[in-house]
């Protein structure tokens, strides 16, 4: 297994030598920083003074002492490289369709060993808590009884899936692949935002990533002691081998929605790292409970799956009916113990932005231990009196769906008009179960090569985490970035870009 | 292998086998045009259109400018240059994982670059120049292919793909030259070294019978020369070798149903002879010939692709 997959004959690294200029740029003063704007959210290279925190002392001194046509040369063939390797999405307008690439942001964003460690730290513990609270509600529900959460929370959610009540899973790990997303609030500490539990994605960027910003600043990598990351597809193959108890000639497939995915590049990408198929729900046929693949010399059999596709989409028979994408018959071979799904189905119930509210408690009640990495304050419109405070506070607070993702559904009261506020109040009033809120939370900035200079821009990070028969995290993450000036939304479907991160050893 | 796989490998390499027949077509027909008579030119153009379209006959045919843009640039003709490259990169991404990246990248590269030309962008200077670059790509594309992925079950149904879809367009080709040659509009001998040329087969012609072009020393030629590339009977020597390499577990029965086809017409090409096709036989060995791939495609798609669980459980 190679890993250089994203090696490519465009030059965008180039010469680069750590000594720099020994000047000292000033934001909002000098270039290249002469439009960054420092303000109240927590900066990730500058203090609020205006000094180059540690750790980018070293990049501080290589962009400054390049030009910025060469940045601006290094950033479009980089550009011109993801385009050609077909790392895009396509965008859909007027019957046009459109490839975009994720515009990729030439300078790394910086961990350090002791920011990792509690992150590291923080994300097992939390994804352990949550895959016990999977396996309670999923078998006894004694979190329910105790009256840790509401009931009706959990058997009203739409990503409750009924049918996976008492259906064992390997390890208790019903989510084996989770991506959460976490910030950097303004006193400086990393909060979890968002547990992604269903099919997170991204993995593939920050393997491009670090490609993309090894390659531009190859002897300020090499100086720095950034740890590496390229052993993940190895790490998720393990991962999804321990769920099987036959360890000699499992037989693993990346289920994909298909080439109009979104994401169809980063499937295609992870089936390539690890060696294993890559197959449509049209690939796979069920007979007697055994999920087989049809394959030129004959069908053959699949052992675990890891799919990219929806609980809803993924057994017609059993979910969606009108799933073109999925497998009839599927969960029941998985029912029979016959195949391995990774995640397991019904994970997302635990994502759910409500049930977010409630996994620092959940933490308590499963591991009688606090908390290591908090939440974001989230008030639950299903209260009477936090459904007060929000209405009261529309212009403070961002508003979200419950069980949305992906940007959607969501209302950033500060930026929003008198009339889209008051329209939206009216649909926290007639579905308060449905909404949560919480204060706007100024994500940190980072700098970012913007054109004609480097500027401020909002970002987040998401690590992935792994969880089969152990928990493991490769130490990075996707730094995902707001590109236009000071929007908090990183989403990619809404003009977010990324980055690579740079955990360091020490 | 994936019987989706395959069938996507297959049918990217047939794409990208018409689009280099199309590039090259248009390339020799630019080139060749002006020492034409106009009346000539028009004729051989025509010939052009329909072995590309099937269409027998043409409101453009007067046109250089407006078949080139309909046969290379127009997404809305199913066999243009742009249109193959397209579905042959569509079908690549779709099986991504079965590629070396200087595959995927050789192709993507040579769809993005192709993909904004117009026929007014490259009329203005040397329009065959863009034709001819296109070949030199789609030329390294081959060798890239040949030199990065390993030549196993997927390798050969790219072999597939590539030499029912060059015997096909060979075979039309020839037909339509030598259905001609038997009417009123006979080609002239300028005609039958531009056919030479169409199929790169000039140079190596003239060095296996000299300078000397007759029809039936071409009709030879390309259809039983066992070494030229470009000529029926070597397509028909892959495709035989290819249909023994792949789905090698496949029960024997479903083996039989394609080998027996492709035994077939593998002695009707070896057994035949150019004397007795002369007589006005190009035309019926050629349908013959195009009739069995045909069978062989069908067979290829229910032996190992498109069969039914139930024949197999």
């Amino acid at each position: 297994m190679q890993h250089e997959v994203f090696a490519n004959t465009e030059d965008f690294g180039g010469p680069d030598i750590v000594a720099g200029t020994g000047r000292v740029s000033k934001p909002g003063v000098d270039a290249p920083y002469a439009n960054y704007e420092l303000g109240k959210p927590f900066d990730e290279m500058f203090a609020p003074d205006g000094q180059a925190r540690a750790p980018y002392a070293a990049i501080d001194s290589r962009v400054s002492s390049l030009p910025l046509e060469e940045l601006n040369r290094r950033q479009q063939a980089v550009e011109q490289s993801f385009l050609h390797q077909g790392i895009t999405f396509t965008v859909y307008n007027d019957n046009q369709a459109t490839e975009r690439i994720i515009p990729t942001d030439l300078l790394p964003r910086i961990v350090t060993a002791r920011e990792w460690d509690r992150i590291e730290r923080g994300l097992t513990q939390r994804i352990h808590a949550l895959n016990l609270f999977l396996r309670d509600i999923y078998n006894d529900g004694r979190v329910l009884k105790d009256g840790v959460i509401p009931r009706s929370m959990i058997y009203g959610s739409k990503h409750y899936r009924r049918e996976m009540r008492g259906i064992p899973v390997p390890h208790g790990a019903y989510v084996n692949i989770c991506g959460s997303d976490l910030i950097r609030n303004e006193a400086g500490d990393f909060v979890v935002l968002e547990d992604n539990l269903r099919v997170p994605s991204g993995v593939s960027y920050m393997l491009a990533n670090r490609d993309v910003a090894r390659r531009a600043f190859p002897a300020v990598f090499r100086s720095m002691g950034v740890r590496p990351i390229e052993h993940y597809p190895l790490e998720l193959l393990a991962t999804l081998r321990s769920l099987t108890p036959f360890h000699e000639d499992v037989s693993i497939a990346i289920l994909t929605p298909g080439v109009f995915n979104s994401a169809y590049f980063e499937h295609a990408f992870l089936a390539r790292q690890m060696g294993v198929e890559l197959v449509e729900g049209r690939d796979l046929l069920i007979n007697d409970n055994v999920v087989y693949t049809r394959t030129t010399s004959g069908l053959k059999r699949i052992d675990v799956i890891y799919r990219r596709i929806d609980d809803d989409f993924i057994d017609p028979l059993i979910f969606r009916e009108d799933s073109a994408l999925g497998v009839p018959g599927l969960f029941n071979a998985y029912r029979a113990g016959n195949v391995m799904i990774a995640n397991a189905l019904g994970t997302g119930v635990a994502d759910d932005k409500a049930v977010y509210a409630y996994v620092p408690r959940l933490i308590r009640y499963y591991l009688a231990e606090e908390p290591i990495l908090d939440n974001v304050e989230t008030f639950l419109c299903r209260e009477e009196k936090s459904l007060q405070h929000v209405l009261g506070n529309l212009d403070k607070l961002v508003v979200k769906a419950v069980g949305e993702s992906g940007g959607y559904g969501m209302l950033i009261g500060p930026h929003a008009s008198q009339k889209e506020r008051e329209d939206f109040a009216e649909k926290i009033r007639a579905d308060p179960e449905n909404y949560i809120a919480q204060p706007t939370i100024q994500l940190s900035t980072a700098p970012t090569f913007v054109g004609n200079g480097i500027e401020a821009r909002h970002v987040d990070l998401r690590p992935f985490i792994l969880h089969g028969a152990e928990t493991k995290l490769v130490p990075g993450a996707l730094t995902r970035v707001a590109l236009k000036r000071g929007s908090l939304v990183v989403n990619s479907s809404q003009g977010g870009g990324s980055k690579d991160t740079w955990v360091l050893s020490q | 292998m994936l019987s989706r796989v395959a069938d996507s490998l297959y049918w990217m390499s047939r794409y990208i086998e018409r689009a280099e027949h199309t590039a090259r077509l248009i390339a020799v027909k630019l080139e060749s045009m002006v020492e034409q008579t106009p009346e000539d030119a028009a004729a051989s153009w025509a010939r052009v259109v329909e072995s590309l379209t099937g269409a027998k006959s043409t409101p453009l045919h007067l046109d250089a400018f407006a078949i080139t843009r309909h046969l290379a640039f127009d997404r809305d003709n199913d066999n243009s240059l742009i249109t193959s490259l397209s579905l042959a990169r569509d079908n690549a991404r779709q099986v991504r994982e079965a590629l070396s990246k200087e595959v995927w990248e050789n192709l993507n590269r040579l769809y993005l670059r192709l993909a904004p030309v117009t026929v007014d962008s490259i009329w203005v200077h040397t329009p065959a120049r863009l034709f001819r670059e296109s070949l030199e790509e789609m030329h390294a594309l081959e060798a890239v292919t040949y030199s990065t992925l390993s030549h196993g079950e997927g390798w050969y149904f790219l072999e597939l793909g590539r030499h029912i879809e060059r015997v096909q367009q060979l075979g039309r080709l020839l037909d339509i030259h030598f259905t001609a040659a038997q009417s009123e509009n006979v080609p002239k001998y300028f005609d039958w070294l531009v056919l030479l040329k169409f199929c790169t087969a000039f140079e190596p012609y003239t060095k296996q019978y000299t300078a000397s072009i007759r029809p039936q020393k071409i009709a030879e030629f390309l259809l039983f020369d066992s070494e030229f590339p470009h000529s029926i009977c070597f397509s028909v020597d892959r495709l035989t070798e290819a249909l023994a390499r792949v789905a090698p577990g496949a029960p024997p029965a479903r083996r039989a149903a394609v080998e027996r086809l492709a035994g077939r017409l593998k002695a009707a090409v070896d057994f035949g002879q150019v004397d007795e096709l002369m007589s006005g036989g190009v035309a019926a060995f050629i349908a013959d010939i195009t009739k069995q791939c045909e069978q062989i495609h069908k067979a290829l798609y229910s032996s190992y692709i498109t069969y039914g669980a139930e024949t197999v459980l």
